[in-house]
């Protein structure tokens, strides 16, 4: 006798489908724990929690607007500030969510996932464990650890009970609060990524912080240096000599065996032709944020809490629909029409990565088509280590005669940016 | 290329487009162009080679004015009924007759509704521009009724010419003689002096936000992100064929908040004109030999490029 | 220790039928924690659907088994794996 079964590969959400699925972020609060250094989340707060009836109705109009979402999978996808403040919440939406999409015979019934990315400090909490368990097929979960304890106490520290950012000699980093749930989540999510940023400050931390991680059982780190223009002179010498040891470091300790680390991908560093890689980046408009005042964005990165010195840009919200007009600028968006001259002209401008909201914030007027190039001096030290890793390690691999095994299980890496 | 310059010489000029000026009313502010600014806008045109273009108020321009205004080949944009214009604008539906070019700013409805009259109006004027002062309003019935509207159109203008005519009416026979993008140019080849002495990228720009201004005449002309009012950088625009299209950089940012992007109602509208000219090209054709160094216009399966998007790259 | 070795493939297509079956599957158990008698009509949906996709996902075993002629064994579990479309005889 033999029995059936199927055995599902847990994903992160954001490679989930290639990244075909449309992606519905709800913004359940703007509070959070921490206030980490480096967040561009410059207007987070206490007081916009999302309403159940803003939800209901966000909901109850996608889902009614199928010529709107014609995708084939859907990712809700969960965030804050911390998103677990607001498990109740969630818990409440996710349910409607599914008797919705069934009750209505909806296609994303068949393919669905939500998604969280947590500062994991309510991670064993009653709640949050018991919402795992109940939709334990569709949840996928990244938690952010960026490093060594000296390294992600530099940056995510706790703020202050009166809910303000510490002065400097009352910080009080987050590192043991966070650490203690990692077991637990990768006993349910084995696959489990990290997101790791890093800024100017953090550069010195960066093998260290990989290598860390890795001890910890995360094999997927999807780091991503910030696009804001923080970078000092420099930084790109220093950037570039970290990877250089983090290069060797997994070549020579055998890390590239089930490891990956966003920083190297075989694929950057590449000139591209400005008629077939015309391709936006970044998938602003594509993906749908809601917050809680029941407001549509392009996403997250367009509300008024992640802009410094812009509008926000608000596309619609849940009692008149989408404004699709504000939506065609960025549907239109190509690669060379938001580049300067020398980026088009770059001869390693593969995987050189922008962020939509960035660039709009940076911009000299109010336009989502003038790209930042704040990382430009960052993503080149990146692309000379980059082949610096794949040259060594592929001789390497050819000396033992592995590289044809090598090349046919390689993992692909996440270039996660946001 | 910079080539036009636009100055208004009041703030109440008449609106010769899409956007609605202030009222003449002296309440509403009429603000005069100081003589000295005058001066110092025209000598920028002469400087950087400008055709100007003044805009008039409907009310008389003082005495000392006249000496400075004829110190430079120009062309002149006055409300209708004033004298020695080179273009006259006719603000909401007269019939009128004239013998230089007339602009007539309605809304959808009025065309709809006097669009017999508007016909009339071409045996009377040299060149009729219909301007819709409402696009960004128009409606999937308004579309239907828009197209039936050019279809009635184009029969007077085909009558016109079989009769040995040749009338030109912006919205059909502009798109039959060109052979590339003719659009407004504003931000790229015209810009615009206000009043205060300061620069925008056309009046409508002045109008909607005095802080949104493109530079001064003290210190020069500085257009941030100046490529995006140019044709290669309009995603949409570069794809599309409707070249009689105004490509309304204000409509543009205040439908889709990007002067490089236009509107799905600017598109439709844009390609109902152009698909009504093909049909009367083809039929003015019928009659004998009509531009016979233009290529017919082509069959198309879209009133919106934005909808083959994906077949760009 | 589980054993697990490799006895055939699918087609991408016939990969994507099961993922979709499976995907509904799931999503109906997690649907069924929810789900009370007292919201009769859904239940009684999620009851009919619940038997049919059952049905669908044994019977694409059962088609795949027949064309494919894959090994089994006593106690052992075929597995399939969605990212490749591999077929795995799995044994104790």
């Amino acid at each position: 006798m033999v029995n059936k079964k199927e055995s599902l590969v847990y994903e992160a959400a954001g490679q989930w489908k290639d990244g075909a699925a449309k992606n519905i972020t709800f913004i359940v609060t703007k509070d959070c724990q921490l206030a980490c250094k480096y967040c561009y989340l410059v207007g987070k707060n206490t007081k916009e929690r999302m309403s159940w009836d803003v939800a209901k109705r966000s909901i109850d109009y996608i889902l009614d607007h199928k010529e709107y979402f014609s995708e084939e999978s859907v990712i809700w996808d969960f965030i804050g500030g911390e998103p677990f403040l607001e498990i109740d919440l969630i818990d409440k939406i996710c349910d409607y969510l599914k008797m919705e999409m069934f009750r209505r015979n909806h296609h994303w019934f068949n393919s669905y996932r939500f998604s969280f990315s947590t500062n994991g400090i309510n991670y064993h909490t009653d709640k949050v464990q018991n919402f795992i368990k109940k939709n334990a097929g569709h949840v996928s979960i990244g938690i952010t650890i960026d490093g060594t304890k000296r390294k992600h106490d530099l940056n995510r520290i706790w703020k202050t009970k009166e809910g303000f950012s510490p002065k400097p000699e009352e910080e009080k980093g987050s590192y043991e609060d966070v650490v203690k749930n990692i077991p637990l989540w990768l006993e349910q999510f084995p696959n489990g990524g990290t997101k790791v940023t890093i800024s100017s400050a953090d550069i010195p931390f960066i093998k260290e912080s990989v290598l860390h991680l890795y001890s910890l059982g995360i094999h997927e780190v999807n780091i991503n240096v910030v696009f804001e223009d923080v970078w000092k002179d420099g930084d790109d010498k220093l950037f570039e000599e970290q990877l250089m040891q983090l290069a060797d470091a997994i070549i020579d300790n055998k890390y590239y065996l089930g490891n990956t680390c966003s920083f190297f991908s075989d694929s950057i560093g590449k000139p591209l032709d400005k008629d077939l890689d015309n391709r936006n980046w970044c998938g602003a408009g594509r993906m749908l944020s809601i917050d809680a005042a029941g407001n549509f964005y392009p996403c997250t990165r367009f509300a008024a809490y992640s802009l410094r010195s812009k509008k926000p840009i608000i596309i619609g919200n849940v009692k008149d629909g989408i404004n699709k007009n504000l939506l065609r600028p960025f549907l239109t968006l190509d690669r060379t029409t938001q580049s300067p001259q020398e980026c088009i002209d770059c001869e390693v401008a593969s995987g050189c990565a922008w962020c939509q909201g960035e660039n709009y914030d940076a911009a000299d007027t109010s336009t989502v088509y003038q790209r930042a190039t704040a990382i430009c001096k960052m993503h080149k030290a990146r692309v000379r280590a980059n082949n610096y890793y794949w040259n060594k390690l592929y001789r390497k691999l050819e000396m033992e005669g592995q590289r044809e095994e090598f090349e046919k299980n390689k993992k692909k890496s996440n270039d996660v940016i946001c | 290329m910079l080539q036009y310059l636009v100055i208004l010489l009041d703030k109440t000029s008449t609106s010769f487009c899409h956007y609605k000026a202030p009222s003449n009313s002296p309440k509403e502010g009429r603000t005069l162009i100081p003589l000295e600014t005058l001066r110092q806008g025209i000598r920028f045109g002469m400087m950087e080679n400008l055709m100007i273009q003044y805009v008039y108020p409907d009310h008389e321009l003082p005495e000392e004015y006249q000496e400075v205004l004829e110190s430079i080949d120009h062309s002149k944009i006055k409300p209708y009924g004033q004298e020695d214009a080179d273009v006259l604008v006719v603000d909401g539906f007269q019939q009128v007759k004239a013998t230089v070019p007339v602009v007539l700013r309605v809304t959808k409805k009025e065309l709809f509704a006097h669009q017999a009259e508007v016909a009339e109006m071409l045996a009377d004027v040299p060149r009729l521009n219909v301007v819709l002062t409402d696009v960004e309003t128009f409606t999937e019935a308004d579309f239907e009724a828009y197209k039936e509207c050019l279809t009635r159109l184009a029969a007077n203008v085909e009558r016109l010419y079989v009769d040995g005519k040749s009338p030109q009416l912006n919205l059909l026979t502009d798109r039959m003689m060109l052979s590339q993008m003719n659009n407004c140019g504003a931000g790229d080849t015209t810009i615009t002096l206000a009043p205060n002495g300061k620069f925008y990228v056309c009046p409508a720009f002045y109008y909607e936000n005095e802080a949104d201004s493109i530079g001064d005449l003290e210190h020069g002309l500085d257009i941030k992100n100046k490529q995006l009012y140019k044709l290669e950088y309009a995603p949409i625009c570069r794809h599309c064929d409707a070249w009689q299209c105004k490509r309304c950089i204000w409509l543009n940012r205040k439908t889709t908040l990007e002067v490089n992007t236009p509107s799905h109602e600017q598109c439709v509208v844009a390609h109902l004109e152009r698909n009504a000219s093909k049909e009367l090209l083809q039929n003015i054709r019928k009659h004998g030999t009509f531009l016979p160094e233009q290529e017919e216009i082509k069959e198309i399966d879209y009133l919106d490029p934005f909808d083959k998007r994906d077949t760009w790259q | 220790m589980a054993i697990k070795k490799l006895v055939g493939q699918v087609t991408p297509e016939e990969k994507n039928e099961i993922q979709t079956l499976f995907e509904r599957r799931n999503g109906l158990n997690e649907l069924a924690k929810i789900l009370t008698a007292d919201n009769a009509d859904l239940y009684e949906k999620l009851v009919k659907d619940m038997g049919e996709t059952g049905s669908k996902f044994q019977d694409w075993w059962d088609r795949m088994a027949e064309k494919y002629q894959w090994e089994s064994a006593e106690n052992g579990n075929w597995e399939i794996n969605f990212d490749t479309c591999d077929i795995y005889l799995v044994t104790a």
